[in-house]
Order: structure tokens, then sequence, then C-alpha cells
């Protein structure tokens, strides 16, 4: 399974059922479910990424992990999404083979060419804005870091980290090729319509206008 | 594909199974390679990785620096739930704790490794070995602050129940001490497991003597 464009990811939030918030997303048109619950259990993790993986196939989405590639093993998901303190690409890639997605957490030039180097799916690039979403300790990196990036990565980049329609065209054009949200659509009022919003917004703005 | 036996044939497994850290016996992660070689250049040893505190990339690092560390060939490095670290670090097996992801479905895409399955109960023993483990750690079966959130004891009765129901080894955990040791292994257990006694380094040769003296007293 492959990803489509547009890259809409849209990563579960560690409140409420993550199944549910798979579907309305994907109801709303997102292209991508990360499964991501740091405080699950791996009989959880295995359950919910079975379901979702499902709902992705029905949608032609794709469904991924984090962190845990021995769930997208076990469960025969599409891939996994992998941060910097995970277990390292080059292994994960080892197991995952060639097909399947694996996503990797980039803010740096350096960290983004390390990156494609050992063979990542796509590069998610964050945060861009400030987010309330994951604690964070480091500044944003700015759209000036998409630009930086988009300049010679290969690989797809997904924005993440703040992104709203308010500002999802301005991350496109600085040249990423998708995006990747928490609660924007998990949290919002009515999730189906807050993911179908941003991806009428996204698919309105032009790229590197 | 290879089963149950097989695989027995193919690693015997030690009967000394050391699990590594705890939350509330927590100690560096550092300190564990030498350990670990202290711990394996006496007694042939399973070593249970079970740092539940760190990201898989520090578990990965650990896994290959207590790997180099290991003092004999007849020990073992068991990997606690990520048998993806498993399979990139070389590691011998996995084990899986009572919530993990399906034995059965992680035997799907890892055959060869040994995995071994914490069990609380008669029922789960018998689940844990039809998902097809290789080896069971059964417990608490002696009263301890660290297992509580596990119900009660199961006690020297229903250890002797489950070993004598499942084909596979079973290890006793909870509480065991190289006092209590002799029991379980008249209950037909295969071997103990243990998480805070290897900790007091001061003690670490003596505990190691007691447990050997009793596991060659009865095999």
């Amino acid at each position: 399974m492959l990803m489509t464009s547009p890259l809409f990811c849209c990563i579960t939030a560690e409140t409420s059922c993550p199944v549910q918030q798979a579907e309305k997303a994907l109801e709303g048109g997102a292209t991508m479910i990360q499964l991501r619950r740091k405080l699950a259990s791996g009989s959880e993790l295995y359950t919910w990424t079975e379901k979702i993986q499902k709902l992705c196939r029905r949608h032609d989405a794709v469904c991924i992990v984090n962190d845990r590639v021995d769930i997208a093993l076990a469960a025969k998901a599409d891939g996994v999404h992998l941060g910097q303190e995970d277990l390292p690409l080059e292994a994960a890639r080892k197991l995952l083979g060639n097909q399947r997605i694996i996503g990797v957490t980039v803010s740096t030039v350096t960290e983004a060419k390390r990156a494609e180097r050992q063979g990542c799916s796509y590069a998610g690039l964050g945060h861009i804005f400030p987010t309330v979403s994951k604690k964070k300790s480091s500044e944003p990196v700015g759209l000036k870091r998409i630009r930086e990036i988009s300049a010679f990565l290969t690989v797809p980049i997904l924005a993440i980290g703040g992104i709203g329609t308010d500002n999802v065209c301005e991350v496109i054009s600085a040249g990423a090729d998708g995006i990747a949200v928490i609660s924007a659509v998990s949290e919002a009022a009515d999730p189906v319509k807050a993911a179908a919003e941003l991806l009428k917004t996204m698919q309105t703005c032009s790229r590197n206008p | 594909m290879e089963t149950q036996k097989d695989r027995q044939h193919r690693f015997s497994l030690p009967r000394l199974h050391m699990v590594s850290n705890s939350p509330e016996h927590r100690y560096p992660a550092n300190e564990l390679p030498g350990l670990v070689r202290e711990i394996t250049s006496r007694i042939p040893a399973v070593i249970q990785l079970r740092e539940k505190h760190l990201a898989a990339k520090s578990i990965y690092d650990l896994a290959m620096a207590v790997r180099g560390s290991i003092a004999d060939s007849r020990s073992l490095l068991i990997i606690n739930e990520r048998f993806d670290i498993t399979l990139s670090a070389g590691a011998d097996g996995t084990h899986f704790p009572g919530n993990s992801c399906p034995l059965e479905k992680a035997r799907n895409v890892a055959r060869d490794p040994v995995m071994g399955k914490s069990v609380h109960s008669l029922q789960d023993a018998l689940t844990a070995e039809s998902e097809g483990a290789d080896y069971l750690v059964a417990g608490p079966v002696y009263e301890t602050p660290l297992k509580r959130q596990y119900g009660p004891p199961l006690g020297p009765e229903l250890l002797e129940t489950i070993c004598s129901n499942v084909s596979v080894p079973v290890y006793a955990i909870g509480g065991i001490t190289p006092k209590n040791a002799r029991q379980c292994l008249e209950q037909g257990a295969h071997g103990i497991a243990a998480l805070s006694i290897f900790r007091s380094e001061a003690n670490l040769c003596d505990t190691l003597e007691s447990f050997n003296r009793v596991l060659k007293q009865c095999s």
C-alpha cells in the first residue's frame, strides 16, 4: 500500500478511543492514520492497529504505528513512524523490508539528510508552529526549515506542529508535501468536519507560488 | 514450522532467570553490562532486559552492550516485549508480559527466537502454551511488594498445578530467595526468576552460590 497524495496524516490523541478517532479522520478524508498511544499496553496497541488497518484499507488510506515496530509487524500495519529516540531507522528497515512505510521525525537539515540516506519513506518535519499537543522543549522550526529541507530532500515532507486551516497553505507553499495533525482533528468538536475542511483547504493551496 | 519441542532442543534454557530492572528498584542502565558479566561468569542465566522506562533506541543500545557482556555461551539474552529489538539486536528471545501483543502473532513474523510469557493462573499457562510459548514465568509465588498488582500469590500448590499441566519449562517468580527456591523446584519448576535479589552487589556472589547449590541438588 503506497502513500497517496495529498498526504494528510491524522495522529491519534491520548484521549478517547483511537479506533473511533481514526474512523472520523478517515471519513473526513485523512489519507494516513498514525496510531500513537504512549501509555497503552502491547495488547491494546495490537487490537487497535488491526482495526485501524482495516478501516484504512476501506478508505484507500494507510495505517502506521508510532514507535512500535513490533506491533506493526505483528498486526501487519502499512508501516511505522519513528522518532529520533526510537529504534534506529536502518534496523527498522531491515525488519520491515523495502515496501513498507517508515516515517522519521526530523527537525534539522542533518537529521533530514541522515533519514533519507538510511531509507525513510517520508520525513515528518516539525514542529513548525507552537503546538499544544506534544510538550516541546525546543523552539518551533518555522517555515524557513521547510524551505531549507525541501530544497534537497527527495522523499515527501510531512509538516507537523500547530497546523490548521489558517496556516496550512503557508506550509504547503514553503515546500511541504503534506501535513500531520493531532488535536486539530481529534480534539475538534466535529472531527469529520475539521478533517474535511483541512483537506479542502490544503487542496486549494498552491505549491511554491 | 519449528515447534516448541524443536526449539527446546536448540536452546537449552538456563535455570536462573534474572529480570533486569523494576521501577521500584531502579539502577542506572549502564551498570547492567557489568552486573550481567558478574552473573554469567558464575552461572548460566537467562538475562531478561526489562527497562520499561527507556526509549526503544536506548533499549537497543543496551541490548547490544549486554549481549557483549554475556560471559558464556549457555546464557541467553531475552528482551521484554519488544521482539523488534530482539531481532535487530540479535538477542536470543523475547519475554511477553501478560498484557502484550499476542505471542502467536509475534511468532508469525519472528520464527526463530525463544518466546516466553508471564502467567498468573493455570488458565493463563494453558493459553500461553497453546499460543506457542517456549517457557513460562509463573507468579507471584510468594508475597512480594513488587507484584501486588497481580493479586494474591499463587503459593507453591498452584505453582505445582501449573508445572504439572504444561510441558514447557516454568520459572517461578515473586519473592524467590535461595531459601525458598528449593520448594519451587520440588513443585516442578524448571528454574527460578527474580529481579531485586541480584541488586545487592555485596552479596551477589553468595546469592549466586546459594542458588547454584540448590539448583544442583534439585536436578
